[in-house]
């Protein structure tokens, strides 16, 4: 008895599930639209779904998919004014993106030059414009010296940008210092080689 | 008084007994609770919120506030007045509009061990989305997942709506 009760619920059980997903497929009808990205340049993308793939390569192009077994349309043009209201609550909320800027020392030295004190001011900007509490400050140095040195060497590269920052206003809990020595490297070479773009802080503010 | 109460007396051996056995039991709880979270790594946090939105985590849902971390299987949820924006690790940027829910179904950012992952399943509702380091560096490393297709996305801005399966 209850062996049959439980073949008949298998039986049951896949058409049903497969009808479930067909009218929430139906219902679910997905637009993808797309947007030029801050720069104005416009990247690619590939919308698909079991039936097929459509690629999107012009901004404001937009396709719909009605269901998983229905190829998404074909992609069309839209305004961009219809796009901007469809989405306007999204735009709106819509992070500034993330921006790095990178500050240069001089060999063996942790004290900022006057156009990286100018640099600063952008970094500023930057921290305003996006009411940042999340500054990542990265001290880096190339790989002349020995590793112990080159750590303190970066730490006090890294610390000497935090401090001017503070010094003009931003709160240190907002600030997240770390150190690499010549571990670190954004052009690689062989140790013992001095290389001028290694010697750097990386400040990111998000 | 306290002869008068000679009643509850009798029951205090077996609270003693429970309040023993059950601290230990509940701190041990507590702490692996706690070592699951601090173990799971942060997938990005909340940068703006505005009107009703909430983060629903393990089933449990909070109001969402700025600077919240979000972590993978996080739910981002707005009712049908709000909004939120949020920064990935990644420095991908993503928002949702009003009658949103979105999964953080998968993120993994970890270019050291070329863990690089982020898949989003939209059920319902409106997302703008700017991609980061994880399109970048592993080209077939985000999507975003809805009930009637799936994005594939190459270094771009894109919108996407998803029509309430309710309606």
């Amino acid at each position: 008895m209850k062996n049959k009760s439980l073949l008949r619920v298998r039986n049951i059980f896949p058409p049903l599930v497969l009808f479930l997903l067909l009218i929430s497929g139906c219902a679910s009808t997905t637009q993808v639209v797309l947007l030029p990205d801050p720069d104005g340049k416009v990247g690619t993308l590939e919308v698909s779904n079991v039936k097929g793939t459509q690629t999107l390569n012009q901004a404001w192009q937009a396709t719909v998919s009605a269901s998983m077994d229905r190829i998404p349309s074909e992609p069309k043009l839209l305004e961009e004014e219809k796009v901007r209201q469809v989405f306007r609550e999204a735009l709106e909320a819509e992070p500034i993106p993330p921006v790095s800027f990178i500050v240069y020392f001089r060999t063996d030295r942790s004290v900022l030059s006057t156009e990286s004190l100018t640099l600063l001011t952008n970094v500023m900007h930057a921290i305003m414009s996006r009411k940042s509490t999340d500054i990542i400050i990265s001290g880096h140095t190339d790989a002349v010296g020995a590793i112990d040195y080159n750590h303190r060497l970066s730490l006090r590269r890294a610390k000497a940008v935090a401090d001017i920052l503070i010094a003009r206003g931003i709160d240190r809990q907002n600030i997240q210092v770390s150190y690499h020595g010549k571990g670190n490297p954004l052009v690689p070479t062989p140790d013992g080689r001095p290389e001028p773009r290694n010697r750097r802080v990386e400040i990111t503010v998000r | 008084m306290e002869t008068k109460n000679a009643s509850p007396i009798l029951f205090e051996p077996k609270l003693e007994f429970m309040k023993f056995s059950l601290i230990p039991i509940c701190l041990v709880f507590i702490l692996v609770i706690a070592m699951a979270e601090a173990n799971e790594p942060k997938a990005g946090f909340v940068k703006n919120v505005s009107g009703k939105a909430f983060i629903e985590r393990n089933k449990v849902v909070t109001a969402a506030k700025v600077k919240d971390m979000l972590r993978e299987n996080d739910i981002l949820v707005t009712g049908n007045t709000g909004s939120m924006g949020v920064i990935l690790q990644d420095n991908s940027v993503m928002s949702i509009g009003s009658n949103t829910r979105l999964v953080i179904s998968k993120f993994a950012f970890e270019p050291a061990d070329e863990k690089l992952s982020f898949i989003a399943q939209i059920k319902k509702g409106t997302v703008v989305y700017l991609t980061g380091l994880i399109a970048k560096l592993n080209h077939s490393g985000v999507r975003f997942e809805t009930p009637a297709a799936t994005c594939g996305i190459r270094g771009t801005h894109f919108a996407i709506k998803v029509e309430d399966p309710g309606n």
